[in-house]
C-alpha cells in the first residue's frame, strides 16, 4: 500500500464513513461484462480468462483442479503481488457456489473479480483468491433441459445399492422441459391440497379428521425396474458438503471422506498453501453477513469441566468423579510424563478424545452481531429494504464451517437473494421480533401491555405454560433477561398453521404470479404414467427459489457485492504503535513496545486462539551486537483484539548507538517495522 | 566432509543393527539385521525378480521427500486376477522409528513365495488371496532413522514442515547429536540443587530424590543444543504431522488431534497409498504394524464411534484371540478403549470406507528382553515411560545379552550453553527394538499371525440344494453359498452403513424366466423373504462360518445359471438344468 492510500485509508477508518463512501466509488468504475443472464461453468471461465487477460499485470489465473465431469475449477488471483511467491500483504479468499446450485452467486464473484480488476482502491494492499464456481459440474444442471436442482457432481456413484450405477435419472414426462412432481391418488397418501390454494399440498392431519389423497413423487420413471423413481441419478459428490468441519460419512452426497473429491481436497491444499489468507468470503445459500453462524449443538467439549474417564485417571493420578480445568489436566500430566516431555494441550485432548468446537464461541459472535447490524443499516441505505425469507443455514461438512472452525481466521457468507416474503395481514400481530427484543429494556418490554406480549408469545412459538403474565414477572425480577428470552425463543420452530401451507412455497408461488407470469409454478396436469396409472405432473419450477430473474442480477449484486470491501477493511491490521527504550545503566536497556492492531475484527477469531490458527505475527529483533537478557529475539503474538493495544517488553544490552531493527512480520496481517537508535534516547 | 565422516562414523556403530552390506540382496532374505530404506527397496525388487511370476511390483508413489514407495503384491494369476480374490494388506513402518515393523512385511512375502510350492499351507494360501504389501509406509522417516542420530521415538512422523515453536520458523532447532556417535542421548548436569541423584542400585541411573535430600543431577532433556538462539533447545524438530492420524475417516484437526495433519491426506505419500487400495476394493483383512507394547488392536479408535457391529465384533474376537495364542505376550485389545482415543488414523479408514477388519500389531514387547512381565511393585509397562525397577532390568539385558551396545556410558562434555554436563543413556537401536538376534522369532510369529488371519478371508462355495418341478415347467430352485471361514463376504458394517453395494447372487437362463425369489427365513417351514422386484437379483451377504440360502420359483426349460459376486470373496457360478 502506497503511503498515501493508507493514510486516506486510516482517515475514513476513523471517520467511520468509509462504508458510504466507497461502494459508490467503486460502483461507479465501468465494467466490461454484462450481468444480465447467468452463465455456465464454460462461459464463467471464458469470462474470467478474458479478465484475466486484459488485466494481465495485476492477475493470474490458477488452475486449481480438474471435476469429475471434466470442468475446470479456476481461482484467479488478483493483486499487486499477484504471481509472487512470497507474499507480504494479507488476502481474501472469495469462492462461489460450492453446492453449484445457485447460479447467481456465481455471478457475484465474476462481478467482484471485475470491479477489483477494474479500480485499483482494494488491490493495493489486499491480494484476492476468486473462485467463480467451486462445483462447476452441478452448475451445468441449471443449463441443462429437464434437470432439477441437483448439488452432486458428476462422480459416479450408486445411491441405490444395486447392481448398476447412475442408471436411475429424472424422466421429462410432460416434455415440458421442467422435472417437477407427481401426484398419484393412493389410499396411502399422505397429502391434500391446500384449502387455500390448491396448487399448493400439505400434509393431512389425521389428529384432526383428515385422511390423505395423495402420494407425492419427483417426476420420473423407474428406469430400471426396482419399484422406485429417480432414486440413482447421475453423480456423485456435493462438493458444498465435502468439507471437514461436522463432515458425516455415508449420506447420500457428501462423498466417503471430506475432501474426497478433487474440488473440495484442492481447494483445502490451496488454502494451507497460502496462509496470508486472512479472510474467507463465500457466495452461496448461507448469509453470515446478515445471520451469524448458528450454535445451540450439543456436545462439544467444555475446558473448564473436563472428566477423566476411570481408566485413565490413575495415569494422572487424578479423580474419575472430579472434573478439571485444561490447566489442572495438564499439570496432572506434567508431573507423570518422563523429564524433558512436553504436555501440550492438543496432547491432552486427542489422548482424552475430547473432540471438536461445534457451536461458535461467544467472542466470535460479538463481531458477527455488530457487522450484522451494520449491513442492515448499509442495505437500509441502499434501499434494499424488501422483507425476503431467511438465507439457509450452513450444512454439516460445508466450506464456511470449515473455514471458521478450522482456519480460525473471519468467514463470511452472502446468499444475495431469497423470495421475498409474502405480508401477513397484521390485523394481530404484537408488532415485536425477537431482534427488537433482544434491543429492548426491561421497562419497554413490561409497558407493552399483556396482551401484545401474548400475541407475541402467541407468534414466536413460546411453549403455552409460557404466559405473559409470568413472563413479565420474570423480567421484572431479573429472572430472565430479554436477550436470554430472545435467545431461547429464536431457537423455536415458528408455529405452523397447516392450513397456511409452508411459507416457502406460497412465497414461491406469490413470486411466480407477480413477477413470473404465472411460470414459476407448473400446474397439475393429468397424465398417464406406465406404472403408476392416472398421475398429475406439476409443481414449484426449480431454481425458483434460489435464482433471482436474470434482470435483477445486476442491481442486485450492484448493491450487495460491494460489502465484501466493508468487512476486508476491517481485516485485524498490526502496527507498531511506539517504542520507548529506558537505559538501565551499564549498556543495559529495557525496551517497550507497543504493538496494536487498528482495525476492529480480533487478531485471530477467538476459535482461531482455540485451534491455534492461523500462524502467528512474529515480532524480530535484530541489531549489531544485540544480546536479549530477557524475552525472546523472536516473540509470537497470537492474539491482540480489534482496536486493541498491548505492550511488550525486553531487557537487552547493545552497544551505544547502536541500529535496532523491529520487524513485525504478519502476512496476513500487515505487519510493520520499525528502526531505531538504541542507548542514544533517554 | 564432516559429514561424510560422521556417515561413516555411524555405518561402523550400526554395524550389528543394519548389514551394511554392500553385496547384492538376495532371496531368501535375511533377518539377522536390519534393513535400510534403500535395501528394503532393493529386497523388494530381489523377490521380485526370484518370483516374477507370483509378483508385481508397483511403485506407489513418493514422499514428502521425493522417495519411493514400493508396494509387492504376491499373487498367483493361475488361480485368477488378483482383484477376483480377498485382498490381504500388509504394511508397516508408517511411523518412521517404527523400522522392525518394515521387516515383518519383507518376512511375509519372503515366507509365502519361499515357500510356495514347498509347504502345502502356504501354496494353498498363496493359491487363494491376493497379498498387497508396503512393507514402509513412511520412507523419508525410515531413511532419517538409520541415516541421521536419533533417539528411540524420533523421526515418527512425515517430512512436513510445521512450526512447533510457533515463531515463524519451520523445524530449524532439531536434536544435535554433539558428540557424534549416532544416537541421541541424554543430558545431565551435576547440581546439587538437582531433582535427582544416583541410583545407588545402578550408578548409571538417576532417582528422583525425596523431599528433603540433597540432590546430585538435573536432567536436561535430550542431546542438543539451541540452534536458534530462542532459549529452548531441541523444540521444533522434524514435522509433526503423524501420518496415523491424516487418514479421511473421522480426522479432526490438530488442536483435536496432535499429528492430524492440516486436512485429511495432506501426506504426499499417504495420498498416494490410499489411492492405491481404493483401486484395490478386494481388500479385507488388513495388518499394520507398528512397534511398542505387544498389542492387536482393533477399532473403534474413539469413543463416540460407537461400537462396531456385533458380527464384525465376532470376527474380529476369533482372529484376535488366536493371534494372542500365536504371539505369546501380546494382547488383543480395543484402541480407544484400552489404549486411547486416535482421530484419522489408518484402521479407522479401513475398517469404515474400505470395508476390511484391521489388526494394528504393536510389535516389540521389553519384557521379551527380561521374561519378565511387570515390575518388583507388580507394575505392568506404563504409557507414560518404566519404572526404574524395569530400567535395571533392561540394563541388565544390555550388559549381558548385547554387551553392552545399547547403552552409552555417561561421558563429559562441554555444552555451549549448559557448560558441563554428561552424556548418555540409550541409543536409538534400544528401548522399542528388539536386538537382532531376536528379530527373527518377532517376525516369524508375527507373521504367522498375517498367515492365520489370511486362512480366514471368505470362501464361498455355491451349490444347488433342491430342485423341485412344482408346476407345469415350473421349478422351485434352492441355492446355498456357504463359507466356513471366519469372515463374511463383505462386513457387517458395510452392509449397514451401505459403503458399497451388497454382494449379488444372479439367475439367468436362455429359456427360463425367475417368477420369484427370495431369501429363505426357514427352510423347514419353507418360508421365504421374497423380493418385490427384479427377482433374479439377490442381494446377499454370505455369514462367516455359515450359509444362506436363496429360493426361485423358475418357468421354463434348459440351464440355469447361477452366479455369485463379491467384491471382497470373488466371483463363483453355477448351474442346474431345468
Amino acid at each position: 500500500m502506497t503511503f498515501k492510500f493508507q493514510k486516506f485509508y486510516r482517515l475514513l477508518l476513523f471517520s467511520g464513513v468509509m462504508w458510504i463512501v466507497l461502494p459508490f466509488f467503486l460502483s461507479a468504475q465501468s465494467v466490461s461484462l454484462k450481468y444480465d443472464k447467468y452463465l455456465n461453468p464454460k462461459d464463467l471461465n471464458t469470462a474470467i480468462a478474458g479478465l484475466n487477460k486484459k488485466f494481465s499485470k495485476k492477475s493470474r489465473l490458477i488452475n486449481l483442479a480438474k471435476t469429475p465431469g471434466n470442468n475446470e475449477l479456476k481461482l484467479l488471483e488478483i493483486g499487486q503481488e499477484t504471481g509472487s511467491t512470497k507474499k507480504t500483504i494479507p488476502a481474501v479468499l472469495v469462492v462461489a457456489n460450492m453446492e453449484g446450485t445457485v447460479p447467481v452467486s456465481s455471478m457475484g464473484a465474476l462481478y467482484l473479480a471485475d470491479m477489483l480488476l477494474n479500480s485499483d482502491e482494494m488491490t493495493d494492499s489486499l491480494t484476492w483468491y476468486v473462485l467463480v464456481c467451486g462445483n462447476p459440474d452441478a452448475l451445468d444442471h441449471y443449463f441443462m433441459k429437464a434437470y432439477p436442482v441437483d448439488p452432486r457432481n458428476a462422480k459416479p456413484h450408486n445411491d441405490d445399492m444395486d447392481e448398476l450405477t447412475d442408471e436411475d435419472g429424472y424422466n421429462d414426462l410432460d416434455k415440458n422441459g421442467i422435472i417437477t412432481q407427481m401426484r398419484v391418488k393412493d389410499p396411502e397418501g399422505k397429502w391434500i391440497p391446500l384449502e387455500k390454494d390448491p396448487r399448493m399440498m400439505r400434509k393431512a392431519d389425521p389428529s384432526k379428521g383428515e385422511t390423505g389423497i395423495y402420494k407425492l413423487y419427483q417426476e420420473g420413471l423407474d428406469d430400471d425396474g426396482d419399484g422406485k423413481y429417480n432414486e440413482d441419478g447421475k453423480g456423485g459428490v456435493n462438493v458444498g458438503i465435502n468439507f471437514p468441519h461436522l463432515f458425516k460419512p455415508f449420506t447420500a452426497t457428501g462423498g466417503l471422506w471430506p475432501g474426497c473429491t478433487e474440488e473440495s481436497f484442492n481447494l483445502m491444499k490451496f488454502v494451507y498453501e497460502h496462509p496470508e489468507i486472512a479472510m474467507t468470503f463465500a457466495y452461496g445459500s448461507t448469509n453470515f453477513c446478515m445471520v451469524p453462524p448458528k450454535g445451540g449443538r450439543k456436545a462439544g467439549v467444555d475446558l473448564n469441566r473436563i472428566k477423566i474417564p476411570k481408566r485413565m485417571a490413575p495415569m494422572f493420578n487424578a479423580d474419575p468423579d472430579k472434573t478439571y480445568t485444561m490447566k489442572e489436566v495438564m499439570e496432572l500430566a506434567k508431573a507423570v510424563v518422563p523429564p524433558g516431555m512436553e504436555v501440550t494441550e492438543s496432547m491432552i485432548a486427542s489422548f482424552l478424545g475430547l473432540g471438536a468446537v461445534v457451536n461458535p464461541l461467544s467472542d466470535d459472535l460479538k463481531f458477527y452481531k455488530e457487522l450484522a447490524g451494520e449491513y442492515k443499516d448499509y442495505l437500509k441505505e441502499k434501499g434494499m429494504t424488501e422483507e425476503r425469507l431467511e438465507p439457509a443455514k450452513a450444512k454439516d461438512g460445508s466450506f464456511e464451517l470449515w473455514s471458521y472452525y478450522h482456519l480460525g481466521i473471519p468467514t463470511f457468507t452472502m446468499d444475495f437473494w431469497t423470495l421475498p416474503k409474502v405480508k401477513e395481514k397484521k390485523e394481530k400481530g404484537s408488532g415485536i421480533t425477537t431482534d427488537k427484543l433482544e434491543k429492548m429494556t426491561s421497562e419497554e418490554f413490561v409497558a407493552l401491555g399483556e396482551e401484545k406480549i401474548t400475541a407475541f408469545l402467541k407468534e414466536s412459538g413460546a411453549p403455552a405454560q409460557f404466559k405473559a403474565e409470568n413472563v413479565v414477572k420474570m423480567v421484572e425480577d431479573g429472572k430472565m433477561t430479554l436477550k436470554q428470552m430472545a435467545g431461547m425463543l429464536k431457537n423455536k420452530p415458528k408455529p405452523k398453521d397447516s392450513k397456511e401451507g409452508d411459507p416457502e412455497t406460497k412465497a414461491l408461488l406469490a413470486f411466480s404470479d407477480s413477477h413470473l407470469d404465472g411460470k414459476g409454478f407448473v400446474n397439475w396436469t393429468p397424465y398417464k404414467h406406465p406404472d403408476l396409472g392416472e398421475v398429475e405432473i406439476g409443481g414449484a419450477v426449480p431454481y425458483t427459489d434460489n435464482t433471482p430473474p436474470e434482470g435483477m442480477i445486476d442491481s442486485l449484486l450492484n448493491v450487495q457485492v460491494p460489502w465484501v470491501f466493508e468487512i476486508a477493511k476491517k481485516l485485524p491490521r498490526l502496527k507498531i504503535l511506539k517504542t520507548k527504550t529506558i537505559s538501565k545503566g551499564g549498556g543495559v536497556y529495557e525496551l517497550n513496545v507497543w504493538i496494536e492492531n487498528t482495525s476492529y475484527l480480533p487478531f485471530p477469531t477467538a476459535m482461531g486462539k482455540r485451534n491455534k490458527r492461523p500462524a502467528p505475527a512474529i515480532l524480530v529483533l535484530e541489531g549489531d551486537n544485540l544480546n536479549v537478557l530477557s524475552g525472546k529475539k523472536r516473540t509470537p503474538v497470537s492474539d491482540l483484539g480489534g482496536l486493541q493495544t498491548k505492550k511488550l517488553t525486553w531487557l537487552v544490552m547493545a552497544g551505544k548507538k547502536s541500529q535496532l531493527s523491529i520487524n513485525f512480520n504478519a502476512p496476513n496481517a500487515w505487519g510493520d517495522q520499525k528502526q531505531i537508535k538504541i542507548g542514544g534516547e533517554k | 566432509m564432516k559429514k561424510i565422516f560422521l556417515n561413516l562414523a555411524l555405518f561402523l556403530f550400526i554395524g550389528i543393527y543394519s548389514s551394511g552390506q554392500k553385496e547384492k540382496i538376495t532371496v531368501p532374505l535375511r533377518f539377522d539385521h536390519y534393513y535400510t530404506y534403500d535395501q528394503v527397496v532393493e529386497a523388494l525388487k530381489a523377490l521380485h525378480d526370484a518370483y516374477p511370476k507370483l509378483t508385481k511390483l508397483d511403485l506407489v508413489g513418493k514422499s514428502e521427500e521425493n522417495r519411493e514407495i514400493w508396494a509387492l503384491t504376491i499373487n498367483n494369476p493361475e488361480t485368477g486376477d488378483a482383484l477376483s480374490k480377498p485382498g490381504v494388506y500388509v504394511d508397516g513402518n508408517i511411523h518412521g522409528n517404527e523400522i522392525q515393523a518394515g521387516e515383518v512385511g519383507l518376512y511375509f512375502a519372503n515366507e509365502m513365495l519361499t515357500k510356495y510350492g514347498e509347504n502345502k499351507k502356504i501354496t494353498k494360501l498363496v493359491d487363494k488371496n491376493a497379498y498387497y504389501l508396503i512393507p514402509v509406509v513412511n520412507v523419508d522417516g525410515r531413511y532419517h532413522f538409520f541415516a541421521d542420530a536419533n533417539t528411540p521415538s524420533t523421526n515418527r512422523g512425515l517430512r512436513r514442515p510445521k512450526d512447533d515453536d510457533r515463531d515463524g520458523l519451520f523445524d530449524e532447532d532439531f536434536p544435535d547429536d554433539l558428540d557424534g556417535d549416532g544416537s541421541i542421548c541424554q543430558m545431565r548436569k551435576r547440581d546439587s540443587l538437582g531433582s535427582y541423584k544416583t541410583d545407588p542400585a545402578d550408578p548409571r541411573l538417576m532417582v528422583r530424590v525425596k523431599p528433603g535430600e540433597k540432590g546430585e543431577w538435573t536432567i536436561l532433556g535430550s542431546e542438543g543444543i539451541d540452534n536458534d538462539g530462542d532459549g529452548r533447545i531441541n523444540e521444533d524438530s522434524e514435522g509433526y504431522v503423524d501420518p496415523n492420524r491424516n487418514w479421511g475417516f473421522n480426522w479432526a484437526p490438530d488442536y483435536v488431534q496432535r499429528g492430524a495433519g492440516d486436512y485429511p491426506f495432506s501426506g504426499v505419500g499417504l495420498n498416494a497409498i490410499k489411492n492405491y487400495i481404493m483401486a484395490r476394493p478386494n481388500i479385507i483383512m488388513v495388518f499394520a504394524f507398528h512397534n511398542n507394547g505387544g498389542m492387536y488392536l482393533r477399532g473403534p479408535s474413539t469413543k463416540s464411534q460407537g461400537e462396531f457391529q456385533q458380527g464384525d465384533i465376532r470376527v474380529f474376537d476369533y482372529l484376535g484371540k488366536n493371534a494372542e495364542k500365536i504371539v505369546p505376550g501380546y494382547r488383543y485389545l480395543i484402541s480407544w478403549k484400552d489404549l486411547y482415543s486416535t482421530y484419522g488414523d489408518f484402521g479407522d479408514f479401513m475398517d469404515n470406507i474400505v470395508g476390511a477388519y484391521t489388526f494394528v500389531g504393536e510389535l516389540f514387547q521389553t519384557s521379551s528382553e527380561t521374561y519378565k512381565k511387570k515390575d518388583e511393585k507388580g507394575e505392568e509397562e506404563s504409557m507414560f515411560g518404566e519404572s526404574n525397577d524395569r530400567t535395571r532390568e533392561r540394563l541388565k539385558f544390555n550388559d549381558n545379552l548385547a554387551m553392552g551396545e545399547l547403552y552409552k556410558d555417561w561421558k563429559p562434555y562441554k555444552h555451549p550453553v549448559y557448560g558441563d554436563i554428561e552424556i548418555g543413556g540409550w541409543i536409538k537401536f534400544s528401548s522399542r527394538l528388539p536386538h537382532p538376534f531376536m528379530l527373527q522369532d518377532l517376525v516369524h510369529r508375527n507373521a504367522a499371525a498375517v498367515i492365520f488371519a489370511a486362512g480366514q478371508t471368505p470362501d464361498v462355495k455355491l451349490s444347488v440344494i433342491k430342485k423341485e418341478e412344482i408346476g407345469k415347467n415350473l421349478y422351485k430352485v434352492q441355492v446355498r453359498l456357504y463359507n466356513d471361514k471366519a469372515m463374511p463376504s463383505i462386513t457387517y458394517h458395510c452392509v449397514k452403513s451401505k459403503v458399497y453395494p451388497m454382494d449379488l447372487l444372479k439367475v439367468s437362463g436362455n429359456n427360463i424366466e425367475v417368477i420369484s425369489g427370495g431369501k429363505i427365513i426357514n427352510k423347514y417351514t419353507d418360508q421365504v423373504s421374497y423380493k418385490p422386484k427384479k427377482p433374479e437379483i439377490q442381494f446377499c451377504q454370505v455369514p462367516g462360518f455359515g450359509y444362506v440360502d436363496y429360493q426361485f420359483l423358475v418357468s421354463g426349460k434348459g440351464e440355469m445359471k447361477i452366479s455369485f459376486e463379491s467384491r471382497k470373496a470373488g466371483k463363483i457360478t453355477g448351474s442346474v438344468k431345468l
